[in-house]
Protein backbone atom coordinates (compact mmCIF):
# COMPACT_ATOMS: atom_id res chain seq x y z
CA UNK A 1 0.00 0.00 0.00
CA UNK A 2 1.40 3.42 -0.77
CA UNK A 3 2.10 5.51 2.30
CA UNK A 4 0.43 8.78 2.24
CA UNK A 5 2.77 11.61 2.70
CA UNK A 6 2.30 14.86 4.64
CA UNK A 7 3.35 18.85 4.31
CA UNK A 8 4.85 20.50 6.88
CA UNK A 9 4.91 23.50 8.18
CA UNK A 10 7.82 25.59 8.38
CA UNK A 11 8.48 25.82 11.93
CA UNK A 12 7.85 21.80 11.77
CA UNK A 13 11.02 21.23 8.95
CA UNK A 14 13.57 23.43 11.02
CA UNK A 15 12.91 21.21 13.49
CA UNK A 16 13.33 18.60 11.17
CA UNK A 17 16.38 20.15 9.78
CA UNK A 18 18.17 20.42 13.23
CA UNK A 19 17.26 17.05 14.08
CA UNK A 20 18.54 15.60 11.18
CA UNK A 21 21.98 17.74 11.89
CA UNK A 22 21.84 16.59 15.28
CA UNK A 23 23.05 13.31 13.80
CA UNK A 24 26.02 14.31 12.48
CA UNK A 25 27.08 17.26 9.49
CA UNK A 26 25.73 17.02 6.00
CA UNK A 27 25.57 18.79 3.39
CA UNK A 28 22.07 20.49 2.27
CA UNK A 29 21.09 17.43 -0.35
CA UNK A 30 22.42 15.46 2.70
CA UNK A 31 20.22 16.68 5.15
CA UNK A 32 16.83 16.01 3.13
CA UNK A 33 18.14 12.27 2.46
CA UNK A 34 18.45 12.46 6.33
CA UNK A 35 15.33 13.46 7.01
CA UNK A 36 13.81 11.10 4.33
CA UNK A 37 15.34 8.53 6.24
CA UNK A 38 14.13 8.98 9.76
CA UNK A 39 10.93 9.21 8.80
CA UNK A 40 10.25 6.42 6.97
CA UNK A 41 9.83 8.63 4.03
CA UNK A 42 6.59 9.33 5.25
CA UNK A 43 7.32 13.37 5.10
CA UNK A 44 6.71 15.41 1.45
CA UNK A 45 9.24 18.01 1.51
CA UNK A 46 9.76 19.94 -1.46
CA UNK A 47 13.65 19.64 -1.90
CA UNK A 48 14.31 23.14 -2.15
CA UNK A 49 12.64 24.49 0.67
CA UNK A 50 15.47 22.85 2.55
CA UNK A 51 17.79 26.14 1.75
CA UNK A 52 15.63 28.67 3.01
CA UNK A 53 15.53 26.84 6.44
CA UNK A 54 19.16 25.91 6.27
CA UNK A 55 20.05 29.55 5.97
CA UNK A 56 17.29 30.97 8.88
CA UNK A 57 18.88 28.29 11.00
CA UNK A 58 22.16 29.72 10.21
CA UNK A 59 21.08 32.98 10.61
CA UNK A 60 19.49 32.45 13.72
CA UNK A 61 23.26 31.16 14.76
CA UNK A 62 21.42 27.15 15.15
CA UNK A 63 23.63 25.84 12.45
CA UNK A 64 27.14 27.09 11.06
CA UNK A 65 28.41 25.63 7.57
CA UNK A 66 31.52 25.71 5.66
CA UNK A 67 32.37 24.49 2.58
CA UNK A 68 34.33 21.19 1.97
CA UNK A 69 34.62 18.27 -0.47
CA UNK A 70 31.84 15.82 -0.88
CA UNK A 71 32.38 12.00 -1.22
CA UNK A 72 32.26 12.30 -4.88
CA UNK A 73 34.89 14.95 -5.05
CA UNK A 74 32.54 18.14 -5.84
CA UNK A 75 32.85 21.25 -3.69
CA UNK A 76 29.87 21.42 -1.20
CA UNK A 77 28.54 23.49 1.33
CA UNK A 78 28.19 20.98 5.23
CA UNK A 79 26.12 22.44 7.78
CA UNK A 80 26.37 21.18 11.40
CA UNK A 81 24.27 22.16 14.46
CA UNK A 82 25.80 24.32 16.87
CA UNK A 83 25.59 24.33 21.00
CA UNK A 84 22.76 26.71 20.60
CA UNK A 85 20.98 24.69 17.57
CA UNK A 86 21.58 21.99 20.09
CA UNK A 87 19.49 23.41 22.82
CA UNK A 88 17.02 24.70 20.41
CA UNK A 89 16.31 21.25 19.47
CA UNK A 90 15.53 20.03 22.89
CA UNK A 91 13.12 23.19 23.22
CA UNK A 92 11.14 22.51 20.11
CA UNK A 93 11.41 18.11 20.57
CA UNK A 94 8.89 19.59 23.70
CA UNK A 95 7.15 22.23 22.58
CA UNK A 96 6.25 19.75 20.09
CA UNK A 97 5.16 17.18 22.33
CA UNK A 98 3.13 19.56 24.46
CA UNK A 99 1.44 20.38 21.21
CA UNK A 100 0.91 17.01 20.01
CA UNK A 101 -0.62 15.64 23.44
CA UNK A 102 -2.59 18.49 23.29
CA UNK A 103 -4.39 17.93 19.91
CA UNK A 104 -4.62 14.26 20.63
CA UNK A 105 -6.70 15.32 23.95
CA UNK A 106 -8.84 17.71 21.67
CA UNK A 107 -9.45 15.13 18.56
CA UNK A 108 -10.22 12.20 21.63
CA UNK A 109 -12.90 14.51 23.50
CA UNK A 110 -16.17 13.28 22.53
CA UNK B 1 20.18 45.18 15.33
CA UNK B 2 21.87 48.25 15.73
CA UNK B 3 22.92 50.92 13.27
CA UNK B 4 26.37 49.85 13.15
CA UNK B 5 25.54 46.40 12.04
CA UNK B 6 22.38 47.30 9.91
CA UNK B 7 25.50 49.74 8.03
CA UNK B 8 27.96 47.38 7.99
CA UNK B 9 25.52 44.24 6.48
CA UNK B 10 24.53 46.85 3.80
CA UNK B 11 27.86 47.27 2.90
CA UNK B 12 28.69 43.67 2.51
CA UNK B 13 25.58 43.41 1.25
CA UNK B 14 26.48 45.44 -1.96
CA UNK B 15 30.28 44.29 -1.72
CA UNK B 16 29.48 40.55 -1.73
CA UNK B 17 26.30 40.16 -3.50
CA UNK B 18 27.94 38.63 -6.80
CA UNK B 19 29.74 36.41 -4.55
CA UNK B 20 26.71 35.52 -2.92
CA UNK B 21 24.57 34.93 -5.51
CA UNK B 22 27.38 32.43 -7.07
CA UNK B 23 27.82 30.29 -3.78
CA UNK B 24 24.33 30.23 -3.33
CA UNK B 25 23.93 28.64 -7.11
CA UNK B 26 26.83 26.48 -6.41
CA UNK B 27 25.14 24.70 -3.78
CA UNK B 28 21.82 24.55 -5.09
CA UNK B 29 23.71 23.05 -8.39
CA UNK B 30 25.16 20.88 -6.09
CA UNK B 31 21.98 19.38 -4.92
CA UNK B 32 20.47 19.19 -8.30
CA UNK B 33 23.24 16.92 -9.45
CA UNK B 34 22.91 14.86 -6.61
CA UNK B 35 19.49 14.27 -7.29
CA UNK B 36 19.72 13.47 -11.21
CA UNK B 37 22.19 11.29 -10.11
CA UNK B 38 20.25 9.29 -7.54
CA UNK B 39 17.13 9.48 -10.15
CA UNK B 40 20.02 7.83 -12.96
CA UNK B 41 20.90 5.31 -10.53
CA UNK B 42 16.81 4.19 -10.15
CA UNK B 43 16.89 3.82 -14.18
CA UNK B 44 15.90 6.90 -15.52
CA UNK B 45 17.70 8.11 -18.37
CA UNK B 46 20.26 11.45 -17.86
CA UNK B 47 17.09 13.71 -19.29
CA UNK B 48 14.18 12.45 -17.54
CA UNK B 49 16.18 12.25 -14.92
CA UNK B 50 17.31 15.78 -14.70
CA UNK B 51 13.76 17.12 -14.99
CA UNK B 52 12.30 15.01 -12.26
CA UNK B 53 15.41 16.29 -10.09
CA UNK B 54 14.35 20.07 -11.21
CA UNK B 55 10.43 19.28 -10.57
CA UNK B 56 11.33 17.71 -6.85
CA UNK B 57 13.35 20.97 -5.90
CA UNK B 58 10.72 23.30 -7.03
CA UNK B 59 10.99 26.85 -7.93
CA UNK B 60 14.98 27.13 -8.68
CA UNK B 61 15.10 30.92 -8.94
CA UNK B 62 12.70 31.58 -6.20
CA UNK B 63 14.47 29.27 -3.61
CA UNK B 64 17.82 30.72 -4.85
CA UNK B 65 16.84 34.78 -4.07
CA UNK B 66 15.13 33.74 -0.78
CA UNK B 67 18.73 32.17 0.52
CA UNK B 68 20.76 35.17 -1.13
CA UNK B 69 18.24 37.46 0.84
CA UNK B 70 18.79 36.19 4.11
CA UNK B 71 22.31 35.46 3.46
CA UNK B 72 23.12 39.08 2.73
CA UNK B 73 20.97 39.68 6.27
CA UNK B 74 23.53 37.04 7.91
CA UNK B 75 25.70 38.52 11.20
CA UNK B 76 29.14 39.56 10.69
CA UNK B 77 30.79 36.32 10.28
CA UNK B 78 33.57 35.93 13.04
CA UNK B 79 35.88 33.25 10.75
CA UNK B 80 38.24 35.80 9.93
CA UNK B 81 38.77 37.08 13.99
CA UNK B 82 38.67 33.47 14.74
CA UNK B 83 41.54 33.21 12.01
CA UNK B 84 43.55 36.20 13.42
CA UNK B 85 43.00 34.43 16.59
CA UNK B 86 44.64 31.49 15.81
CA UNK B 87 47.63 32.97 13.92
CA UNK B 88 48.28 35.27 17.39
CA UNK B 89 47.90 32.00 19.59
CA UNK B 90 51.04 30.19 16.96
CA UNK B 91 52.63 33.54 16.62
CA UNK B 92 52.49 33.84 20.40
CA UNK B 93 53.61 29.72 20.79
CA UNK B 94 56.57 30.30 18.34
CA UNK B 95 57.83 33.50 20.43
CA UNK B 96 57.55 31.42 23.73
CA UNK B 97 59.49 28.37 22.34
CA UNK B 98 62.50 31.12 20.80
CA UNK B 99 62.47 32.14 23.87
CA UNK B 100 62.80 28.52 26.02
CA UNK B 101 65.39 27.88 23.71
CA UNK B 102 67.38 30.92 23.85
CA UNK B 103 67.15 32.11 27.20
CA UNK B 104 70.71 31.48 29.32
CA UNK B 105 70.90 29.74 33.23
CA UNK B 106 67.91 27.53 32.66
CA UNK B 107 67.13 25.32 35.57
CA UNK B 108 65.01 22.68 35.53
CA UNK B 109 61.49 23.85 36.91
CA UNK B 110 61.49 26.88 34.87
CA UNK B 111 62.40 24.86 31.77
CA UNK B 112 59.32 22.60 32.54
CA UNK B 113 56.93 25.31 33.50
CA UNK B 114 57.56 27.14 29.79
CA UNK B 115 57.69 23.81 28.23
CA UNK B 116 53.92 23.64 30.08
CA UNK B 117 53.13 27.16 28.73
CA UNK B 118 54.24 26.04 25.34
CA UNK B 119 52.09 23.03 24.87
CA UNK B 120 49.05 24.66 26.77
CA UNK B 121 49.02 27.49 23.84
CA UNK B 122 49.65 24.39 21.28
CA UNK B 123 46.47 22.42 22.55
CA UNK B 124 44.65 25.69 22.51
CA UNK B 125 45.56 26.09 19.08
CA UNK B 126 44.35 22.88 17.84
CA UNK B 127 41.35 23.29 19.79
CA UNK B 128 40.52 26.66 18.08
CA UNK B 129 41.46 25.08 14.61
CA UNK B 130 39.58 21.94 15.04
CA UNK B 131 36.69 23.83 16.07
CA UNK B 132 36.45 26.11 12.61
CA UNK B 133 35.42 23.21 10.03
CA UNK B 134 32.25 21.01 10.64
CA UNK B 135 33.32 17.02 11.27
CA UNK B 136 31.48 14.75 8.74
CA UNK B 137 30.19 11.20 9.88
Amino acid sequence: MAKSKAGLLQGTLDMLILKALSLGALHGYGVGQRIAQISGDALKIEEGSLYPGLYRLEQRGWVQSAWDVSDNNQKAKFYKLTRAGRKQLILEERNWERLAGATMKALRAS
Amino acid sequence: MSRIRATINSIRARLHHDEIAREVETELRFHIEMRTRANIEDGMNPDEAQRAALQSFGDFNNVKSACCEIRRSLPFNTSLLRMGLNITIAVLAGVAALWTVNTPHHNLPSLLSQLGFVAVLTCLFVVARRKQKPHRQ
